[in-house]
């Protein structure tokens, strides 16, 4: 990344894996790689750490990551929730915060970050913006909030944040490993702080909820993470998890305890976690929190990464490459989500207004036979 | 038909040895997998082959338009809420004292898919001309892997062979059903492809719910308040407006458009002035919904009356032993 970024081309991540085929050449790619290599990286830096331990970072880098996500923190105060339900479970209020964000965040990104992206792209049209890398970071940090129009979150929205994190760690954004367990400890708890608001204000949906037998209706990655702050601890024991006094103890300093407190809370009708969350409560039952954090990390692989419904929905750009040999695709009518992205493609941008040719149709129609839905 | 019936998915269902000489014998055994269901019990592997066997030559007979008579309760979503599923037979009565119509979704993400589909299964065996099992977009193979049947399976049972029995028996459940030619039942809603009734008496049902098309469609669609037809944030099936229903119910002779599919604070909700009414019947779904369920009534004279119930009180603990997941082994 260091050598040239003059002429690196930045530009709007989209979305390519649509088969099964897709997948398992994601599974051999090296944007796979770099995602559980830095998973596991920033893991491995909080072991033994609790939130809030004075030797984590707090300045330069972090400290303009945390007033970025502040300014969204803002944008969502500015949206409470006045109408009644509709049809949708969801607020629609969640919307106006999305379209807020979605207009601002391009500013807030350029005014905290401080990425010095201006002077290298002086001569540029005031149109193009391929010199600058927050057009990639702010797809995938606006992506982290949630999906607009079906108002749920799930454990793709999570990995978009991770994507952000990633993005800014391969522009060597972070001056050195040291502040790798702040990007987990301060970073992401702040980033959870926002997604527990945004969920209980305006009621997201958990997207692709496996119900109780998935391991949260919204997140992983703080399950994965907070197995790992306790990987070297002997007490509090996983089993732990079933006594309130011991949740209310911890929540505070160990993002795992953080998120049992946290579905306590919500999920009403059962005193017991057994009944809601058999999955947790089976891995209570591990003995260590050492092969809790290991089977976390084989299970994110699987269920998140390894799973087309999730990673359908991820999105390659300059900085998280396209893994090769995935076929570029265009969407023609029956299938909105995948918005036409003229500004990038200039090459086949005009496809749209245009027929398709019969053969790419079909293997269109072929392509989408594996498309799959949501609930 | 007969074509589609030749296309039916190859099945080892109906081998399975169980006494059909006997009628006697096949109750006694219905009941007793009743009453062991009735407690939350599963069955047995074998039992859940032969229980499926059965009701494949049940159900295959039906029309893709199921026809149901009044008097009759017509009920929406359970995903596996095995025990809100009891307090909705003690709030609506008891079956075949009463007469009922389910829409679809009895599997994924609550506690009990298969305690729940077992016992609708089996009743529907027991009880034929008292009880109406629709097709729902989660009566699939596809879906069941992703949102929590295909893991309970593997979780209560140690394979997936109960799962695999299920799920081929969902291709052969009716997509529709049509109440005294006056209210239309479906899981999800209309297609831009059904223009009329007899489209969908047509569609060959017996295969898996595809990705497109308009079996697809009636099991994934959704009402909106936008008119016209409108691409499904879902990614399957449309929305589609007033417009669209005031057109269907007329070309059909329709009162009323009954579905499930989405879920609604009270249990039931109309849109599109009345023309369709959505029916959920999950209390407090997935533990942390806090919404009521419903079911709706109607009457020898079509008088429709909705009965709204909380969630049940869950008995102490689960009687399941903690079992590590691989990934923690």
């Amino acid at each position: 990344m260091t050598e040239d970024k003059q002429k690196h081309i930045y530009f709007k991540p989209e979305k390519r894996l649509r088969s099964p085929d897709d997948l398992t050449r994601f599974q051999k790619s090296e944007t796979y790689e770099e995602i559980l290599n830095f998973i596991q990286t920033l893991a491995t830096s909080v072991h033994g750490l609790e939130l809030g331990d004075p030797s984590l970072p707090q300045d330069g880098p972090i400290a303009d990551v945390i007033a970025a996500l502040n300014r969204i923190s803002d944008i969502i105060e500015k949206h409470p929730v006045t109408k009644d339900t509709t049809s949708r479970f969801g607020k629609l209020e969640f919307r106006d915060f999305y379209d807020d964000l979605s207009e601002h965040i391009t500013g807030i990104l350029h005014d905290t970050l401080k990425l010095n992206v201006k002077e290298k792209s002086n001569n540029n049209d005031k149109g193009d913006n391929s010199s600058d890398p927050v057009i990639e970071l702010e797809t995938y940090l606006l992506n982290s909030f949630g999906d607009r129009t079906r108002i749920d979150y799930g454990s793709g929205h999570e990995l978009n944040f991770a994507s952000f994190l990633l993005c800014l760690y391969k522009l060597d954004y972070f001056p050195s490993e040291t502040y790798n367990k702040s990007i987990v400890l301060v970073i992401f708890d702040k980033y959870m702080k926002i997604m527990r608001t945004l969920q209980t204000k305006y009621w997201l949906e958990p997207a692709g909820s496996h119900g109780v037998w998935g391991l949260d209706d919204y997140h992983f990655l703080p399950f994965l993470f907070g197995a790992a702050q306790l990987s070297p601890m002997k007490r509090p024991r996983p089993l732990t998890i079933h006594n309130k006094d011991y949740v209310e103890e911890f929540k505070g300093k160990f993002f795992y305890f953080g998120c049992i407190d946290f579905i306590n809370q919500v999920k009403t009708g059962t005193e017991s976690l057994r009944w809601h969350s058999p999955m947790l409560d089976d891995i209570s039952g591990v003995k260590t929190w050492s092969k809790i954090e290991e089977g976390m990390i084989k299970m994110y692989k699987a269920e998140v990464l390894g799973k087309l419904p999730v990673v359908q929905h991820f999105m390659f750009g300059s900085l998280l490459k396209c893994p090769d040999g995935v076929e570029q695709h265009h969407s023609h009518g029956g299938e909105g989500e995948d918005d036409c992205c003229h500004e990038i493609h200039s090459t086949w941008g005009d496809c749209c207004g245009i027929k398709v040719p019969s053969a790419v149709a079909a293997s269109l129609a072929e392509k989408n036979k594996y498309h799959i839905p949501f609930d | 038909m007969e074509d589609a019936i030749e296309q039916q998915p190859s099945t080892e269902l109906t081998q399975v040895p169980i006494s059909t000489t006997n009628p006697t014998t096949q109750i006694n055994t219905l009941e007793g997998w009743i009453e062991q269901l009735s407690q939350c019990k599963p069955l047995s592997e074998e039992s859940v082959k032969q229980l499926c066997a059965m009701a494949v030559e049940v159900v295959k007979d039906e029309q893709n338009v199921q026809p149901v008579q009044v008097p009759v309760t017509i009920c929406g979503d359970i995903h596996g809420q095995f025990h809100d599923l009891m307090e909705l037979f003690k709030i609506g009565g008891p079956c075949p004292d009463t007469n009922y119509l389910f829409m679809g979704d009895y599997v994924d993400r609550g506690y009990y898919s298969v305690e729940t589909v077992s016992f609708l299964v089996a009743m529907k065996v027991r009880y034929p001309k008292r009880i109406t099992i629709l097709r729902g977009n989660h009566e699939s193979r596809q879906i069941t892997q992703v949102y929590g049947f295909y893991d309970e399976c593997f979780r209560k049972y140690g394979s997936a062979n109960v799962w695999k029995t299920f799920t081929d028996l969902f291709d052969y459940f009716p997509i529709t059903a049509l109440v005294e030619n006056s209210i239309f039942c479906l899981h999800g809603g209309l297609s831009p492809m059904i223009e009329t009734i007899d489209q969908v008496r047509e569609l060959n049902r017996f295969q898996e719910v595809p990705h497109e098309g308009p079996m697809c469609d009636l099991l994934w669609s959704d009402p909106d308040d936008r008119g016209g037809w409108g691409i499904s944030p879902r990614g399957a099936g449309f929305t589609f407006g007033q417009d669209i229903s005031e057109q269907f119910n007329h070309t059909n002779g329709l009162s009323l458009t009954a579905r499930a599919h989405q879920l609604v604070m009270d249990g039931y909700s109309w849109s599109h002035q009345d023309l369709v009414v959505t029916i959920f019947s999950a209390p407090n779904y997935c533990y942390r919904c806090g919404n009521q369920a419903a079911i709706m009534e109607v009457d020898e004279n079509h008088n429709r009356d909705f009965l709204q119930y909380d969630p049940s009180v869950r008995p102490g603990e689960p009687t399941v032993t903690r079992k590590t997941p691989d990934y923690f082994l």
